[in-house]
């Protein structure tokens, strides 16, 4: 396997920081709706690597991103709402919260709960929180949703979609840097090693059980992160949004992107967000665009765009984005 | 010097099936002690005991004095007990490097922050590993193969990268599965002569189940034959050629 | 009034059943767990809908049509799209079940769209009063069809050299295709009758509840659930936990709060993986080092 040399490496450093400079001058040539749209693009990375880490990295078919994601948007609402907690400030609170999904999600799986069983178990999270914020009403607002109140960031109003924009960015990049950290180390590799052989992995001196356990950790902090922006995002949280659409929707991201791959992620989020926008005009379009897509990149592509950028050069490399053999 | 892996009395039993009763013996730095004996009498379960992955019923195994039997796998690799495995333990998505490095997980600096915040602690603890896996390799003139995955290379050079992986870290003890099945008699000649160096020179401890009689006559110190989840003999390579006991149950014809 | 509950909750477990049998069906030949199942579902109770409502046909032709509809469709959606990765990580084969589902479901609101539409009665029977107990034409129609098709179902499966194909298949594809089975040919038919199963599911309750493209999503937990608590891969399991989650459902939204029939599903899967995973009459399964 052809790896990057030290030039290349110098290189891929320059670029990934020139890429959020010149994003610093898009609200420059947008308009209320693409800034929106733009807006959703960097929500979409969160959500997207947060997936992939478990599904691609640790190999795990967990599903509950869905619950993380709506963990972290009620948890952000709630704070904001009803306790009137600065917006900025419940970023990481949501987070933890997030954090906390992902503990118990890696509960089921060190309890030996795998494959299939650790989907539909997952999956039945997902759709007991999404009952919880029907039902929680003096706190969700049940099916009304809970209105994010008016704030002001640095004297502007936190409505207007440009002040979101930087906020959202300056979170986006820092978790994506802190995410590409964590998988190209030591600990990256042992991922891997769990998602290839588990029994191995341990007789190594690797604590498998925290291999699992941190990466759940920190996939439920970035997706729920992602949720306290969310929340900001369309400025009224419903229990719709943290349906089985969001699911597939995260799913043909994380594949057409490529399984595992952090480049992938925010490629296959940029790509992605914006179609549906344009889909929803026409009922049934969005479910058919995601279903189809999906079934093409499994069979046409199964380690998505990334892996065609790698092959074009070596500074795409990703240290430990790999094909299951 | 006091030995300095001991066990004694270890039996395992699965739902009333005894898999290993009550096997006691003990190995010095640097000795090699095979362990011998038909399908089913209990090798890899004695494996398993020790290195964690199966917890006995009764009995102990104690490294340098200390007690191990509580604790789980990683967590006795971590004292210094490595293993391989009879299927082949790497990672075929990661490259020979790579698979190498896992074995100096445990040696790496840097805390879960140091690394999300790419601190320079890890990434030198990180380099330094490097160039430390590297030098194993062309040890085992394997250096130009760093980069490939492990899944390419040939049965032969998965076992002798999987030994390096184990190595990496210097374990004091070294439990190896069925090293040279399904090598070449030039790779297995190739393994005899990785197995006395680590012995010989590093003074690693090795315990190893084989199949291949000739390869255990000419590494071994000490054999134990086991038959039956119990062990039947022990002594030298001559004593157990001229043993009753075992030419009977374990070759089968006296 | 407990007997009342039963006798609703036989009907919804009937239902229940069928789609947690046919799930087990799809998992027992190609190991697959159908993702998508719930939208066959919806798509047999859509496909009846149209043919009832739109076609002008009557409901016993349009269902049988539907079943056969479902059953190509099945057979196609293996052949095309899970055979290709059959032997690829589970991640793939689960993404593929999701979105060949979400195909359907686009389709489906493509023409029906947004709204939610009820079929016409169809089973027009006067209800039977047994005392204070009232049967309604719907639980007679639908636990009687359930029954007569589990009887020919387990009844073919005893009677012929089919369940012990079933069975090698199950235990070791490869051997079955050394002693001269046709494993692909058996894996189409499964796949085809876990589709034409579901697919009746949606049928029978297409009378009794309002029709919706998202309807799949709650069924496919519900198949899930039953599936779990029977057993894991287990047939008569899927049937049994059915008929048990259908009961148990009615009893804890009559006994103990309404809003709880809508999770009863999800806290069997959390509570049976977590304490029995082997679930009532599963094998456990052995993990080996």
């Amino acid at each position: 396997m052809k790896m990057p040399t030290a030039r290349q490496r110098r290189l891929r450093t320059i670029l990934f920081w020139a890429v959020p400079a010149i994003l610093l001058l898009v609200p420059l040539g947008t308009n209320a709706y693409t800034q929106f749209i733009v807006n959703g693009m960097l929500i979409s990375t969160l959500v997207t690597l947060g997936f992939t880490i478990v599904i691609g990295n640790l190999g795990q078919l967990a599903f509950a991103n869905t619950a993380f994601f709506g963990i972290g948007a009620y948890g952000s609402a709630i704070l904001a709402a009803k306790l009137g907690v600065p917006w900025l400030l419940t970023i990481p609170i949501a987070g933890v919260f997030g954090a906390a999904g992902g503990f118990l999600a890696s509960a089921a799986a060190l309890r030996g709960i795998r494959s299939y069983y650790l989907a539909i178990i997952t999956l039945a999270f997902g759709e007991l929180m999404r009952w919880s914020y029907l039902h929680a009403k003096p706190l969700t607002g049940g099916t009304d949703g809970l209105p994010m109140p008016r704030e002001t960031l640095f004297g502007t109003s936190l409505t207007d979609d440009t002040v979101k924009f930087y906020v959202f960015l300056v979170v986006t990049v820092l978790l994506v840097k802190a995410t590409a950290n964590l998988l190209a180390s030591r600990f990256g590799r042992a991922v891997m090693a769990v998602r290839e052989n588990e029994v191995a992995t341990a007789s190594l001196a690797i604590p498998t059980s925290r291999v699992i356990l941190v990466t759940f950790i920190w996939s439920g902090f970035v997706v729920g992160c992602a949720g306290a922006l969310f929340a900001r995002h369309i400025g009224h949280v419903f229990p719709e949004s943290f349906g089985m659409l969001h699911l597939i929707a995260s799913f043909a991201m994380v594949l057409v992107g490529g399984l595992g791959s952090v480049l992938g992620a925010v490629l296959g989020a940029v790509m992605l967000t914006a179609l549906p926008e344009y889909l929803r005009a026409f009922p049934g379009m969005e479910e058919l665009f995601f279903g189809l897509i999906v079934a093409a990149v499994l069979v046409a592509l199964p380690m998505g765009l990334a892996s065609l950028l790698r092959r074009l050069s070596p500074i795409f490399v990703e240290r430990f984005y790999r094909e299951a053999r | 010097m006091s030995d300095l892996l001991i066990v004694e009395g270890l039996s395992v039993r699965f739902s009333g099936l005894t898999a290993l009763e009550d096997v006691s013996f003990r190995l010095n730095r640097g000795e090699v002690r095979a362990v011998i004996g038909p399908n089913g009498a209990g090798k890899s379960t004695l494996f398993n005991a020790i290195s964690g992955y199966v917890t006995p019923t009764s009995g102990t195994v104690h490294l340098n004095g200390e007690p191990l039997t509580v604790l789980t796998p990683h967590a006795i690799a971590e004292r210094g007990i490595r293993r391989t495995f009879q299927n082949g333990g790497l990672f075929p998505a990661l490259t020979v490097l790579e698979n190498v490095l896992t074995g100096l997980h445990a040696q790496t600096e840097g805390t879960f922050f140091d690394i999300l915040f790419g601190r320079r602690k890890a990434l030198d603890s990180e380099a330094a590993n490097i160039a430390r896996a590297r030098d194993l390799l062309k040890l085992m003139s394997m250096e130009h193969m760093a980069d490939t995955p492990a899944g390419d290379l040939s049965g032969g050079q998965q076992r002798i990268v999987e030994i390096v992986r184990t190595v990496a870290s210097d374990p004091p003890v070294l439990l190896l599965d069925e090293p040279a099945v399904g090598l070449s008699p030039v790779a297995r000649d190739q393994m005899m002569d990785i197995i006395r160096r680590l012995a010989g020179e590093k003074g690693v401890g090795i315990l190893l189940i084989e199949h291949a009689v000739e390869l255990v006559m000419a590494v071994a110190d000490k054999i134990l034959v086991m038959a039956a989840g119990k062990r039947i003999a022990q002594g030298t390579p001559d004593e157990i050629r001229q043993d009753r006991a075992v030419l009977e149950a374990y070759l089968g014809h006296a | 009034m407990f007997m009342q509950l039963t006798l609703s909750g036989l009907a919804q477990g009937a239902i229940y059943a069928l789609i947690a049998l046919s799930l087990t069906v799809v998992y027992r030949s190609t190991t697959v767990v159908n993702f998508g199942h719930g939208d066959f579902v919806m798509a047999g109770a859509f496909l009846s809908y149209v043919l009832v409502v739109l076609g002008g046909v009557a409901f016993l032709p349009a269902g049988a049509l539907a079943v056969v509809a479902m059953f190509v469709l099945g057979v196609l959606f293996n052949r095309g799209l899970i055979r290709p990765i059959l032997g690829g990580p589970h991640i793939g084969l689960a993404l593929m079940c999701i979105a060949g589902g979400y195909v359907l479901r686009g389709i489906a609101r493509m023409v029906w769209g947004r709204e939610v539409l009820p079929m016409p009665p169809v089973f027009d029977m006067p209800p039977i009063f047994f005392g204070s107990l009232v049967i309604t034409g719907d639980a007679i129609v639908i636990i009687s069809t359930v029954l007569v098709l589990l009887l020919c179902f387990f009844g073919l499966l005893a009677l012929t050299d089919l369940g012990k194909m079933v069975q090698a298949v199950y235990q070791s594809p490869r051997g079955a295709r050394l002693i001269g089975l046709n494993v692909d040919r058996f894996n189409d038919v499964s796949w085809g009758v876990g589709a034409a199963l579901g697919a009746l599911g949606g049928i029978l309750v297409a009378p009794v509840t309002l029709l919706h493209p998202d309807l799949g999503a709650s069924f496919l937990i519900k198949g899930f659930a039953a599936m779990t608590l029977g057993g894991f891969g287990s047939l008569g399991g899927a049937v049994l936990g059915g008929v048990l989650l259908g009961i148990g459902e009615q009893y804890a939204g009559a006994y103990l709060d309404s809003s709880l029939i809508e999770i009863t599903a999800y806290v069997i899967i959390v509570l049976v993986l977590f304490v029995r995973p082997q679930g009532l009459l599963g094998r456990k399964a052995v993990v080996k080092v």
